[in-house]
């Protein structure tokens, strides 16, 4: 008995020590640092003179070199699709990048499906490469000590500053800003959101249907998309290309696979137009009212209803198949290219292929698409290119900065600035070596080098071609290396549908305003998740039984308000507040 | 087992007394049984079938068929190509190369390090069996972790190196525990016979036990083998590309579009269901005739006599 006492007592003093360990990590969130509208860069004076010194060249305009060869530990993403081959270590990107700079890079790839999986094993083992691209949330890795705070090391970044200044990249930086007032990876910047998902049409059978899409989609509401669905629909019953029964639209990026049971892009594109989150933007549900300068939660409002009403209205009227919320995604592009249906969900990068698809299946001249930009609501008329700056971005190791100490590591950030902030190491990473792969064209455009294709940049190969795909065999234009900068670096090569698509966005739909970033500490995330997880669960689940007519919105709205409320969502809504208000 | 005297209706039926089959009247409830049973157990085999069949058949079937959504049971466009295209590409048959080497090898590593595992414990007059057994049955429910385990192959320098596939997963607790049992239930007149004729301890294993216990071995070469042909995970951890084993290969064209990434382009139907069906063949083919040996597998060292 005596024993069992011993034991009882120690096991609680080790939960008490525990426990108080667990709650020191709150109070180490450190001082709060703010984050400047203009970076002043800090950095010793890039003379000549004193660059002589530190062994490497750097600076806005000039490529970095360093004077002694050096070698980097680089995590790289490889997707199955262009997979990394020989050659382009020993002519491609990689080759070409050590040419210019003398830095070695050491590839550590993993498979893109698993390569966040991969990263964080290794970032949490203390085996993380020095330069980590390609991350997307880094609040995994904020609290772990294994990554060195991005933002206590931009002065050094001559390319990164000249763009944070330029563009004005402060209100963005701080969306991403933990508690402490730092942030964790550089990334990637955008001059402006350009649209990339959107809906791509059978062009061909809306026009014989007598429906002009290019003049409508100015302003056209959903409710015009719906009417002229509805247009078409009845034009393809009345020529035998399809059942009343049958659906027209069976979207894509919904079901299984890509929807993550929330219901994916088209929902996401839809709740933007009404100013709620949903599908692939849901998250926490949480949203910003610039007017009351609070949060709140959208799943409750009116504008979460209309929203529903109107995208059940497709399944209602026969238009939408409720099977796209179930189905892969295989199943979704098989019915678009083989005709069965008239529209679909589709990006910049996928438009390529779908069009080879569409040749393949439907034959030359059997076809016409046009990407169309996305329809707006009745309430607001929003661009769901959405509106933060920012994407994927660069982690460090605290790994490199113990091998490399300081000044070693510093001139690894100088490295890091040069590949990815500095327009030449983004054309060289994009479009390849001048008169190598690319041309540059007399408007100043680039177009590749005859024989040379690139499927990553909407040039793909044509069957029995004879010429180089320039990702497969050299590794340019992937989706490791290049990402954010200028709409002009960004456009350059967008082929003319894509290019009409971006620019009657930008001309017709407004840019919604820029919610403010809140700050949590890991105890608060923490809190956020518990109340979060199940609330959204329920959130999805009602929204999908709404949209797909299982539940009827106009009868069933105050149950789901109400389970919502079982949820502890005013909770959340309190939570953010309290954050956000300090 | 002992007859106990019973006899069900289907012995009965086909029983025979005095050289003439015996005919005892099936009541209908009986003949209703077996019809409804035979459908089920149809529905059920054809369940379990359909989908292999649907594979091969997409494998034998050109893309613009399935895309299509022409394809059923029986192949459309009927062609090799795919079959060809899979074989003649350097990946496949790299990776296949490679799970058949990690088959091989970590079957015959995990035969040899289990039964000299086992065969102590099965020892039941040995002093440290009794503070071993406990020891080894705790690591079927209790590990190190992943990131533990990550650090320790990883500072052993094994990473991206054969012995990272196979080692961690080397010693199963379960198959020595089956062993155990098998090895436990040798005569042991025969290892004191062995022994009497001169043979040392690992003689007697080596010469006698082993060759008496040729159904465990073989079933425990089922199973370690289809462990390794199967696995996958621990590629993911360990091993970079040119290492993978067809397994892991299989898992990364079949996730090539959706989930976490729409920017990624779809591996063809017609590729995927080849790699599919040729990743399973050496199993499919195997199995009817060691399936017994699964289910024997399973009984041994459950029963006691």
């Amino acid at each position: 008995m005596k024993k069992k006492s011993i034991v009882s007592l120690s096991l609680a003093a080790s939960m008490m020590l525990g426990m108080t360990a667990c709650s020191g990590s709150e109070t180490t969130a450190g001082s709060t640092t703010t984050i400047p509208d203009q970076i002043e860069t800090t950095a010793p004076d890039a003379s000549q003179e004193d660059q002589k010194s530190l062994g490497y060249e750097y600076g806005l305009g000039k490529t970095f070199h360093a004077d002694e060869k050096v070698t980097y530990t680089i995590f790289f993403s490889d997707a199955s699709w262009y997979p990394m081959v020989d050659t382009w270590k020993t002519e491609g990107i990689f080759k070409k990048i050590e040419d210019l700079t003398n830095v070695h890079l050491d590839i550590i790839s993993y498979d893109s499906n698993d390569y966040m999986n991969n990263v964080t094993l290794d970032i949490n083992a203390g085996e993380a490469a020095y330069i980590i691209p390609k991350i997307y949330d880094d609040s995994a890795f904020v609290d772990g000590g294994a990554i060195v705070p991005a933002s206590d090391y931009v002065q050094y970044m001559p390319y990164f500053v000249d763009f944070y200044n330029t563009y004005n990249m402060s209100p963005d930086i701080k969306t991403i800003t933990r508690s402490n007032g730092k942030y964790y990876k550089f990334p990637g910047m955008l001059e402006a959101q350009a649209l990339n998902y959107t809906f791509v049409i059978r062009q061909d059978i809306f026009e014989a249907a007598g429906v002009d899409v290019a003049s409508m989609e100015a302003d056209w509401t959903w409710e015009d998309l719906l009417e002229a669905l509805k247009t078409v629909k009845a034009y393809m019953v009345s020529q035998g290309m399809c059942k009343e029964t049958d659906y027209i639209w069976s979207d894509l990026w919904c079901g299984n696979e890509s929807g993550q049971g929330n219901g994916g892009n088209l929902l996401k594109v839809m709740g933007i137009t009404y100013d709620v989150n949903a599908g692939w933007a849901i998250a926490d549900g949480m949203r910003y009212d610039q007017d009351k300068d609070e949060w709140y939660f959208s799943p409750t409002t009116d504008e979460y209803k209309a929203f529903l009403e109107m995208a059940a209205k497709f399944v209602n009227e026969g238009i939408l198949d409720p099977e796209t919320f179930i189905q892969d995604d295989t199943e979704a592009t098989n019915k678009f290219y083989n005709g069965q249906t008239v529209i679909m969900s589709m990006n910049q990068s996928q438009f390529a292929p779908c069009k080879q698809n569409c040749e393949e299946m439907l034959g030359a001249g059997n076809y016409e698409l046009y990407l169309t930009i996305p329809p707006r609501s009745t309430l607001y008329n929003y661009s769901t290119a959405g509106n933060v700056r920012l994407e994927n971005g660069v982690m460090v190791s605290q790994k490199a900065l113990d091998e490399l100490g300081e000044d070693g590591f510093i001139e690894m950030i100088r490295f890091v600035d040069w590949l990815f902030y500095s327009p030449e190491a983004y054309t060289l990473c994009k479009w390849g070596v001048e008169g190598e792969t690319f041309e540059y064209t007399a408007d100043g455009g680039k177009k590749l080098l005859d024989g040379m294709y690139c499927g990553g940049l909407g040039y793909g190969m044509p069957e029995g071609a004879d010429g180089i795909d320039i990702r497969l065999q050299w590794g340019y234009a992937g989706g490791n290396y290049f990402y954010g900068h200028t709409i002009a670096e960004m456009s350059d090569n967008y082929i003319p549908e894509i290019k009409h698509m971006v620019e009657s966005n930008t001309a017709n739909r407004e840019i919604p305003p820029l919610a403010p970033g809140i700050a949590p500490t890991e105890d608060q995330n923490e809190e956020i998740t518990l109340i979060a997880t199940p609330l959204i669960d329920e959130v999805n689940t009602w929204t999908l039984w709404f949209v797909t007519g299982q539940k009827d919105v106009s009868k069933d709205w105050d149950a789901f308000v109400a389970a919502c409320e079982g949820k502890n969502c005013q909770g959340l809504v309190d939570l953010y507040n309290k954050i956000y208000k300090g | 087992m002992k007859n106990d005297g019973f006899k069900s209706p289907l012995r009965s039926r086909r029983g025979a007394v005095g050289g003439r089959p015996l005919r005892v009247r099936e009541n209908m409830g009986y003949q209703v049984f077996l019809v409804v049973n035979t459908i089920i157990m149809i529905l059920i085999s054809a369940a379990t079938l359909y989908p292999f069949l649907y594979l091969v058949s997409q494998s034998l079937s050109s893309e613009k068929a399935i895309v299509s959504g022409h394809v059923g049971l029986i192949p459309k466009g009927f062609n090799f190509d795919t079959y060809k295209f899979v074989l003649s590409k350097g990946d496949f048959l790299g990776y296949y190369k490679n799970t058949l080497i990690y088959t091989f090898v970590g079957t015959v590593l995990s035969l040899i390090f289990s039964s000299m595992l086992a065969y102590p414990l099965s020892k039941t007059e040995l002093k440290v069996v009794k503070f071993l057994t406990p020891f080894i049955i705790f690591t079927m429910y209790f590990g190190g972790g992943l990131i533990p385990n990550y650090v320790l192959v990883v500072r052993l320098g094994l990473k991206n190196t054969m012995a990272a596939f196979i080692l961690p997963m080397m010693i199963s607790t379960y198959y020595v525990l089956l062993m155990k049992s098998f090895f436990a239930g040798t005569p042991k007149d025969l290892e004191e016979a062995g022994e009497l004729d001169g043979l040392n301890k690992f003689g007697v294993f080596v010469r006698i036990v082993l060759p008496l216990s040729k159904p465990i071995i073989a079933t425990m070469t089922l199973f370690y083998a289809c462990m390794y042909w199967n696995n996958w995970y621990q590629a993911f951890l360990y091993l970079r590309k040119e290492k993978w084993p067809v397994a892991y290969y299989l898992q990364t064209i079949i996730r090539g579009q959706g989930a976490n990434d729409p920017d990624a382009q779809q591996v063809a139907t017609n590729i995927k269901s080849c790699s599919m069906v040729l990743t399973v063949l050496p199993i499919i083919c195997v199995y009817p005739f060691i399936q017994k040996y699964y289910v024997q597998g399973m009984m041994l060292g459950g029963v006691k006599e």
